[in-house]
């Protein structure tokens, strides 16, 4: 099952908490254990990569939008 | 007042001449406060603004430059009742007469609240401030936009609680001037940048507060639109010291100070790892307990298998063996290598017997003849022998030494070698000589061989 890229960090987490309750009920087979610890530790590191996606970057984007200074030209 | 006084010497006024002097007269009115009505609003090139004020009885013109516009606290609104003050002022080119406004203060804030309450009334009728309808904000945006004054302490705020919380968070800043009568037209342009752009995940739109005049463009009809047809969600944080504004009651999320609205955009990085770090020991735990389980039930199963007796497990082994050399046994190509040694051996065998059958029939067949043989031939021996040893006798006789001895010769010999002499020179004086009589011998020496 491969991970889609939209994911955000809340989805992952939401499927990473399901897939260790799955876990912790253990009602699982070991198979599907695995499986499912497999799923769980995709999540988490997906989880760190959203976190750690950002880079600190501040941008200006324009300039404060204001009329014309140029209000010496008078309508006289 | 123009001297209507009749002087014949003076020339007629030209019209320049006339509307200076009208200039020139009006000068008293170059600080007045009017109160009236605006109406005819409209914005001209360069930013300036014409409108007329009126009350029942008087319509004046009224003018403002866009240099004052910008100073105001508001943009005058048809409709409006304000305290103009300005100059009168003549205009020659266009022969007019106008009010020149530099600056505009709210004749009745009462009056104005109660259109601004108008506003609210028709943007709640439309379902604007409603709950459903507003966007939800983003557990934790890629990017934040804040759209406020580029200086000032609100950005700084603004930033150093989002950094803190979140040390590599993105922050794009979309200035706009927050106060003025450009303040409305700015705020809109900014924020409709920022859909265009669509790089962030969440807006805040914040100043530092003021008063109900300052915070003019945040009751404004066209601020509160954008933030509705805005796709991105949309954070107020206006300051404390003022009433909730329009904007505020339209945005997804009303904050007062910029720290909240900081706190609001963006979760405390560290709270988050330490969540991701609780579920990673839980999920090592659970992972854990689950295979120690199987490993257990695995145990169980092997304690259970020591328990089966020795001797049936040496029983099975033995069948074991015994299927293993049989199926050894029975594969076909030791079958022909086993049945070729047989043949070999029997062949060694058969070759064996014939032989020393064969052997002994001829030892005993040569036997017998041998038998027959020997006694013919021991016959003809004998008789041959018999017959030779008679002639011999017969012979002997005739020619024995003894015979000629006995008729009186000798024979000498030499009595070394015992080679009989045959002549005088077989032998030399000094050798010793037998001499065989008919009767005895004699042993002598040569005197002299001649």
């Amino acid at each position: 099952m491969s991970v889609q890229p939209e994911v955000t960090y809340e989805k992952a987490l939401e499927l990473l908490d399901r897939k260790l309750r799955e876990l912790e009920d253990g009602q699982l087979s070991l198979d599907d254990s695995l499986k499912a610890y497999e799923e769980a530790k995709r999540y988490l590191k997906l989880c760190h990569e959203r976190l750690e996606a950002a880079r600190g970057r501040i941008e200006v984007r324009g300039e404060a939008a204001a009329p014309s200074a140029a209000e010496a030209e008078a309508p006289f | 007042m123009i001297s209507t006084q009749s002087d014949q010497a003076r020339p007629p006024l030209t019209v320049s001449e006339l509307a200076f002097e009208i200039k020139r007269r009006l000068q008293p009115l170059a600080a007045v406060l009017v109160k009236g009505e605006v109406s005819g609003m409209k914005a001209l090139r360069n930013g300036h603004y014409g409108f007329t004020i009126r009350d029942r009885g008087a319509v004046v013109e009224a003018f403002l430059f866009a240099g004052d516009a910008r100073r105001l606290p508001m943009l005058p609104e048809d409709g409006q009742e304000f305290v103009f003050r300005g100059r009168v002022d003549f205009w020659p080119q266009g022969g007019k007469l106008r009010l020149i406004v530099d600056w505009v203060e709210f004749d009745d804030v009462g009056k104005l609240r109660a259109q601004l309450e108008q506003l609210k009334q028709r943007l709640e009728a439309e379902g604007a401030f409603e709950l459903g309808r507003k966007r939800p904000i983003p557990f934790l945006p890629r990017r934040v936009a804040l759209i406020t004054s580029p200086t000032g302490a609100v950005i700084h705020d603004l930033q150093e609680t989002i950094l803190d919380r979140y040390p590599n968070m993105d922050i794009t800043v979309y200035p706009a001037l927050v106060q003025g009568t450009a303040s409305p037209g700015s705020v809109v342009t900014a924020l409709r940048r920022c859909n265009q752009d669509a790089a962030v995940d969440v807006v805040v739109i914040a100043r530092g507060g003021g008063s109900f005049e300052e915070l003019y463009a945040f009751n404004t009809e066209p601020v509160a639109r954008a933030i509705l047809v805005s796709h991105i969600p949309v954070v107020t944080a206006l300051g404390h010291t003022s009433d909730r504004t329009v904007a505020d009651m339209v945005a997804d999320a009303e904050c007062r100070t910029p720290t909240e609205a900081g706190s609001r955009v963006v979760p405390r990085k560290a709270d988050l790892l330490r969540q991701l770090d609780e579920r990673s020991t839980r999920l090592q735990r659970a992972a854990g307990g689950r295979l120690q389980r199987e490993a257990d039930r695995l145990a169980v199963r092997a304690d259970r298998l020591q328990l089966v007796p020795r001797s049936l497990l040496e029983r099975r082994a033995e069948r074991l063996r015994r299927f293993v050399a049989e199926l050894a046994r029975l594969r076909p190509a030791d079958q022909v290598a086993r049945r070729q040694r047989e043949l070999a051996e029997l062949e060694r065998r058969l070759q064996a017997s014939a032989t020393r059958l064969v052997r002994a029939r001829v030892t005993d067949l040569e036997r017998r003849r041998a038998g027959e043989r020997l006694e013919q031939l021991v016959a003809d021996r004998l008789r041959r022998s018999e017959q030779l040893l008679a002639d011999r006798e017969r012979r002997l006789a005739a020619l024995s030494p003894d015979g000629v001895l006995a008729r009186g010769y000798a024979i000498a010999l030499d009595d070394e070698s015992g080679r009989v002499l045959r002549a005088a020179s077989e032998t030399a004086p000094g050798r010793k000589v037998r001499v065989r009589l008919g009767r005895g011998a004699l042993r002598t020496r040569v005197e002299e061989a001649g």
